[in-house]
């Protein structure tokens, strides 16, 4: 509940319910959005009931960002990496999207722990395709050698037009996030939120998290970039990432949670708008309660009781409420 | 140009038993999932018993309880595994009752299975024709403070099951919406898309009570069902098993002489010993939806039958429209979906309907011959989720997005806006 999963529930669903029902040939398509502007579509047809076609398409690249044929560097090789030969890539992809994968559900491992393994793995093409860079450099990391070919200073693409920024050395990498939020009350809440963030980081506990902080101004290790990349207003949330933080099966969660932190924020601080309310809800319904013990007596009741009626919006005052 | 416009809207349909979600332009919801939210309160009460100056701790377990909750499916069997859960179900009869498990319950819509930022999607939302305006306000400023939308659209469910029909036939916006959901019943009548409030019908029996019922049944035959899950069973029986009969008498001759036949077997296991146990189901198959039909079997406070209410609710509608209304009789609601469900509905007003005409011919003694009535009870296989459909349709159109409340109206004049229907800004 407090993590988002990295798989994607709808696309997971389907996989499963169309391997369960292969000879029931069904059309199939489905458009749906995920948070960050990533936007899929699968189709099944009615020929060939076996072959499922996932388009994916991601956020637009900000100018500091390169992408290599449509997809972040590395992504081809990720892709054969996670997926061996089980899919295969459609080029040039459907229009409007970035990748499409053409996986022919008869040609499954039989192993029913591994099918489902797999479809997870499937499921979670975001993370393969979108985290592939920071996977490049984090697996370098773990090695304790800085990738050959890049830049000191690499961006990555993690929302529509916004990049963050990665500064890999040979035994640490740190990780720079410019937080922008677009509405007034949400940058409040953010910026307080990352605040407690870096502070709950103090607590015994969790010394081997990796060190975090968290500041109105941009941290030196990003000195280089333009400034229209760096115009962040609740501030930037600088995290350093060491070998032990990629060894073996860490590396998987690091990635996610690296490469989706700005979602992460922006869901806890839509959950802290909904309790706050809870919490304002309550505390007016206890203050009706005290107001209507203050009442004087009941037989007043039996006047109100005629006028009890919805807020009538009569002439003059709708016509400042109209919008014309 | 507004990014948001160019990204599919979220439609969103909240019914009292399912709710059904998912992005505009598809033919199908991506998830329907039980309405319900599945609260962690085990924390709340050891803080309260504790003293009063360990206000930290006091906090602590309150931020835990808001983050410990699960809705749908997950909640269901959260409830069942340990005790320290209790379910909530937010909507009853159609209306939002708990405002709290509601907020809660589309957070984990939006972020947990549609996993889309808010900020990025127009909404539609749907309410029942009888929600209060306050309700409607409630639901603008939830979605417009916490969730911060673009923009929030609140259809009524039936006008959007009427345009499901809209697209895979013809183009008729006049109609009787027949919405049997799972806590509410209601016949709304439609003319050409817009609702006649004042002849608005509903009638306390729903899905819910087709449950109810049979659980009853069941337990007064000394079925073997545990009775914690007693519920439960009973509403799968309800979906998987149940149907409508033409007549009851014959129904229970035909069970009587083949049992083997009509009778089917519900296994399942107990929850607290997990040991297995089995029960038969036989008349509650067509005595479930039967209630419909002659209420007085279930309960003695509401006696009419479904297809009179319909022809009342039809026979108080302006004149001129009665004809196309009895002509076009939409079902919409998961409790539609009993086996032949439309054609005996269909029956029973042709019934009444021909009885009507009969005897104003013999009151004029056969000097007027009157056109034949028609009497239509369309049933399509979307009906489960037509609302849901409806919605999507029209949240594909280009138009949507301008009739939409947005959020700078919001910020400018308020919840209000919520009360009325933004097609008709500006006109009063």
């Amino acid at each position: 509940m407090i993590l988002l999963q990295s798989h994607s529930r709808f696309l997971l669903q389907t996989l499963l319910n169309r391997a369960q029902n292969l000879e029931k040939g069904v059309e199939l398509d489905h458009h749906w959005v995920e948070f960050d502007d990533v936007r899929y579509h699968i189709q099944v047809s009615m020929k060939n009931p076996h072959l499922l076609l996932l388009s994916v398409s991601l956020p637009t690249p900000s100018s500091e960002t390169i992408f290599v044929r449509g997809l972040p560097f590395g992504a081809f090789e990720a892709i054969k990496a996670a997926y061996g030969n089980l899919l295969q890539i459609l080029d040039p992809p459907r229009d409007g999207f970035n990748l499409t994968l053409i996986i022919n559900l008869s040609k499954l491992p039989a192993n029913q722990d591994q099918k489902h393994a797999f479809m997870v793995k499937v499921a979670s093409i975001r993370e393969v395709v979108l985290g592939a860079p920071l996977r490049v450099v984090l697996e370098h990391l773990a090695a304790r050698t800085v990738a050959p070919d890049l830049d000191p200073l690499v961006a990555l693409v993690h929302r529509p037009n916004e990049s963050f920024f990665l500064f890999p050395q040979a035994d640490k990498v740190t990780v720079v996030y410019p937080m922008r939020f677009n509405d007034s009350i949400d940058i409040v809440l953010a910026t307080s939120f990352l605040q407690e963030f870096v502070e709950a980081r103090r607590t015994a506990g969790l010394h081997n998290t990796p060190p975090c902080s968290w500041s109105l101004t941009p941290p030196l290790e990003i000195k280089g970039v333009p400034s229209d990349a760096l115009s962040a207003n609740a501030g930037f949330v600088t995290f350093v990432i060491f070998p032990r933080h990629v060894e073996g099966h860490k590396l998987d969660r690091t990635v996610w949670n690296l490469s989706t932190f700005h979602a992460y924020v922006s869901y806890h601080v839509k959950c802290s708008e909904g309790f706050m309310h809870t919490r304002m809800r309550r505390r007016v319904e206890s203050l009706i309660q005290a107001l209507d013990r203050a009442k004087p007596d009941v037989e007043n009741s039996k006047k109100t009781s005629f006028n009890r009626s919805f807020k009538r919006l009569g002439l003059k005052d709708s016509s400042t409420n109209s919008i014309s | 140009m507004d990014p948001s416009t160019s990204r599919p809207a979220v439609v969103i349909d909240n019914g009292s038993g399912y709710t059904k979600m998912g992005f505009a332009g598809n033919v199908e919801p991506c998830f329907i999932v039980p309405t319900v939210v599945a609260v962690n309160e085990s924390f709340l009460n050891q803080s309260r018993g504790s003293s009063k100056g360990n206000w930290v701790a006091q906090h602590n377990a309150g931020v835990m309880a808001d983050l410990d909750f699960f809705i749908g499916d997950e909640a269901l069997s959260k409830s069942r595994s340990s005790s320290t859960y209790s379910l909530s179900y937010p909507i009853r009869h159609g209306q939002v009752e708990n405002w709290d498990a509601m907020e809660r319950f589309w957070q984990q819509c939006i972020f947990n299975y549609l996993r889309c930022d808010p900020e990025d999607h127009y909404f539609l939302l749907t309410e029942s024709p009888l929600t209060a305006p306050e309700s409607r306000e409630y639901t603008g400023e939830i979605m417009f403070e916490t969730f911060n939308v673009p923009g929030l659209y609140i259809a009524v469910n039936s006008v959007l099951a009427l345009a499901a029909g809209y697209t895979t036939s013809k183009c008729e916006m006049t109609g009787v919406v027949v919405d049997v959901g799972d806590g509410a019943t209601h016949v709304v009548p439609v003319a050409d898309g817009y609702v006649i409030g004042s002849s608005i019908k509903s009638i306390p029996v729903a899905g819910k009570d087709v449950t109810l019922f049979l659980q009853q049944l069941m337990r007064e035959r000394g079925e073997k069902v545990p009775p914690e899950d007693s519920f439960e069973v009973a509403r799968k029986v309800k979906e998987m098993y149940c149907y409508t009969c033409s007549d009851i008498v014959k129904e229970f001759n035909k069970h009587d002489k083949e049992p083997g036949k009509y009778i089917k077997h519900w296994r399942g296991i107990k929850p607290k010993t997990g040991a297995p146990y089995s029960c038969d189901i036989g008349y509650e198959r067509f005595l479930g939806p039967e209630i419909f039909f002659n209420p007085e079997i279930y309960g003695s406070d509401f006696t009419t039958p479904l297809p009179v209410v319909i022809d009342k609710c039809i026979q108080s509608a302006p004149i001129d429209t009665r004809r196309s209304l009895y002509k076009n009789i939409v079902l919409s609601g998961g409790s539609t979906m009993f086996k032949d469900f439309h054609r005996r509905l269909q029956r029973d007003l042709k019934k009444i309907v021909d009885a009507r005409v009969l005897s104003s011919e013999a009151r004029l003694n056969g000097e007027i011959r009157s056109q034949p009535v028609e009497v239509n009870v369309l049933s399509h296989p979307i009906q489960r989720f037509a609302v849901w459909f409806g919605g999507s349709v029209l949240a594909s159109t280009p138009e949507f997005f301008t009739a939409c409340h947005t959020k700078a109206e919001y910020e400018e004049y308020g919840a209000s806006i919520c009360r009325t229907n933004p097609v008709f800004k500006g006109m009063y």
